[in-house]
């Protein structure tokens, strides 16, 4: 700690206290140019050999004109005009110093005057002191409050973004729970709906806290749904958020994340991980872990995500959780840990496992727990007595879903696709031609009208078979354009000129397949096709 | 991706023979196709032949778009006076042509041969 030594130049006579044996005024000596009325910040470094000196001599003073020791700080004051020094100690720590000029008589300060100046200076000190004290403590509170309000500005905006409800989803129980710490981490968690019923079920945490991490993830969740309402695919979504973020992200933070997107009516469950901790999947047979490979979003770009997928049998959980869970301590610093998390999964628990989790944390933890960490927990559990909205009778099975850039010419990509797909139906061969017909006009009508050609906004081809009927789902983002009004091509009329040539998509697919519907939201625009599983066609007979 | 999908994958000859203009049409007839149908049009007409044949037998995928230029063929022999007949399509294109009733305005065969006959028998008459 640097002393700082003060000496205030008092000369006019009114500042001086009057009578005083002791003046603590004096006037500056003539070699050194004091300016009037000043207050000298004198900084003795930590090594000066002046500090230890008076460590050593507390009760003395200290005769500046006669002290040899080499010293910049004996320097120092000495140019200010000192000619007196006292030590102020107090409970042994040296706390300041009182400093004297030369009296305003100009004679030497007598033996009187110095056991005086001793006198004062052992009073002096503890109140020097307790001043001090207050000064820190009061400096210590404003940083207190700066702190607190920057606390509760990030707890505000994460708050504010973090979802208000949990999705409502037939045949299914989600339950969230965020638990901030007082330093308020950098966890999140979102549910992102997609039009044809899926959702993705997101869960990140941001290096850092307070307002820094808020920050950041108020941004990566803002990307995460922007890449979303153009791809499907988690780990698309990931790449396509992690290249956004790498340019935007202050250096050495960066998010963990985990995307996983459900089909509802299937339990097919697809997701990708950004570094983030492996979810739990619980199943009648144990508890396994979810695993696929990717960095942290925001550390490097172009990245690739592994994605893997699983059906989520009724019954069936999986828990998305931050490390805030597993790196919890015990009282004797011992840590929550994943082995304890599986087997606490594996348990049996009567009714929702997040209630269940969150007792053992605190047993575990114990009531003095200081929370390190935000705790976050999103649980989604297949209701073991079916699902889907024909209730446990009837089961929709996506047999695939795939996305294609809106290019010129890649409606052929999406019927050869969608061919290969039902090919184990064994469609009678004229069926199949038709609905090739179909999916590739549809596709063609998504990417032209719906996307305009941007190969940045993909088609979303679906592939599913439910009660008899094979459907496929094609659906672009034409936003709230209206749908042309179909107008029956007529050949004669186009012959004799009075139609265009071409507009005979539209036409082809509802002749192509046994029935077509189309739904629009707010931005998507879905053509779904539908052929009627005939008997014959499941038994791979032909036409 | 073995083929390229956003460039022309079409290949067309053309023939004259038994009086009529035959262009043969290798692979797919769609947007991309527009010029090398049109230019084999403009080659298989040369000398004001009276009837142009579109053999279909190779054709690996036609769209609504490709449709549109048959249409377009159409409306340009009416104005040369020339009549357009197709051979070769599979059942599912046979269909498509019944649908958009292509199949009154243009004469379908089973192959190139009876195209070609049905030419001979009306110029016979």
């Amino acid at each position: 700690m640097t002393t700082r030594a003060l000496w205030r130049n008092r000369r006019r006579q009114e500042d001086a206290p009057s009578a005083s044996p002791a003046p603590p005024a004096a006037a500056p000596e003539p070699e050194a140019e004091v300016p009037t009325g000043a207050i000298l910040p004198l900084d003795i470094p930590p090594g000066d050999p002046l500090l230890a000196y008076l460590q050593a001599n507390q009760t003395s003073v200290i005769d500046l004109q006669r002290l040899t020791l080499d010293s910049d700080g004996v320097r120092a004051l000495r140019a200010a005009g000192v000619r007196l020094a006292l030590p102020l100690v107090s409970q042994g720590e040296l706390v300041g110093l009182i400093n004297l000029g030369q009296r305003l008589s100009e004679q030497d300060y007598s033996s009187d005057d110095r056991r005086l100046l001793g006198n004062l200076a052992t009073q002096a000190a503890p109140a020097v002191r307790v001043a001090q004290l207050v000064r820190q403590q009061q400096l210590e509170a404003l940083e207190r409050q700066r702190i607190e309000q920057e606390l509760r500005v990030a707890r505000l905006i994460q708050q504010f973004l973090l979802p208000k409800s949990v999705p409502a989803v037939d045949g299914w129980e989600v339950t969230a729970h965020y638990q901030p710490a007082r330093a308020v981490g950098g966890d999140f968690y979102d549910f992102i709906p997609f039009p044809d019923g899926r959702i993705a079920f997101v869960i990140g945490d941001v290096t850092d806290k307070g307002v820094p991490a808020a920050l950041v993830m108020a941004t990566t969740r803002t990307l995460l749904r922007s890449a979303a309402e153009r791809l499907v695919s988690p780990g698309a979504v990931l790449e396509q958020t992690n290249n956004q973020l790498v340019e935007n992200i202050p250096p050495k933070m960066f998010v963990t994340c985990l995307y996983a997107l459900l089909d509802p009516a299937t339990g097919h469950l697809v997701y990708a991980n950004a570094g983030h901790d492996v979810p739990y999947r619980r199943t009648r047979a144990g508890v396994v872990e979810l695993r696929a490979r990717g960095m942290p979003l925001g550390l490097l770009p172009n990245m690739h995500y592994e994605q893997h997928e699983v059906t989520l049998e009724p019954g069936d959980c999986v828990l998305l959780y931050s490390d805030g869970l597993v790196e919890a301590h015990s009282p004797t610093r011992e840590m929550f840990g994943f082995p304890r998390l599986q087997a606490m999964m594996g348990e049996p628990a009567d009714g929702n496992l997040v209630p269940f989790l969150l007792g053992r944390l605190h047993a575990f933890t114990g009531p003095q727990w200081e929370q390190e960490d935000d705790v976050t927990i999103v649980l989604l559990g297949s209701r073991p007595d079916g699902r889907g909205p024909g209730g446990p009778g009837e089961t929709r099975e996506v047999l695939a879903h795939f996305e294609l850039p809106s290019r010129p010419g890649n409606e052929r990509l999406a019927m050869q696709q969608v061919a290969d797909i039902v090919a184990p139906l064994g469609l009678p061969q004229g069926k199949l031609d038709r609905l090739k017909t179909a999916v590739a006009e549809a596709t063609m009508n998504g990417m032209e009208h719906g996307n305009k050609y941007d190969e940045t906004i993909p088609v979303l081809i679906e592939v599913a078979r439910a009660a008899g009927d094979l459907t496929i789902s094609i659906t672009d983002r034409g936003l709230q354009q209206p749908i042309p009004e179909a107008i029956s091509p007529d050949l004669t009329a186009k012959l004799a000129g009075q139609q265009s040539p071409r507009g005979w998509g539209l036409f082809l697919i509802q002749n192509m397949v046994d029935e077509m519907h189309v739904t629009t939201d707010e931005v998507h625009h879905t053509v779904k096709l539908v052929i009627h599983l005939t008997e014959g066609a499941q038994r791979g007979t032909t036409e | 991706m073995s083929t390229d999908y956003q460039q022309p994958n079409v290949q067309t000859q053309v023939r004259q023979e038994g009086g009529a203009g035959v262009i043969i049409i290798q692979g797919e007839v769609t947007g991309f196709a527009e010029d090398a149908l049109m230019s084999a049009y403009t080659e298989a007409s040369a000398g004001a032949t009276p009837v142009i044949i579109l053999d279909f037998t190779g054709l690996e995928y036609m769209n609504s778009t490709g449709i549109g230029l048959l249409v377009t063929l159409l409306i340009r022999a009416q104005r040369q006076q020339q009549r357009l007949l197709a051979c070769g399509l599979s059942d599912h294109y046979r269909q498509i042509f019944d649908l958009t009733r292509l199949n009154e305005a243009i004469g379908i065969y089973d192959s190139q041969a009876e195209a070609l006959a049905a030419v001979a028998a009306a110029e016979g008459r």
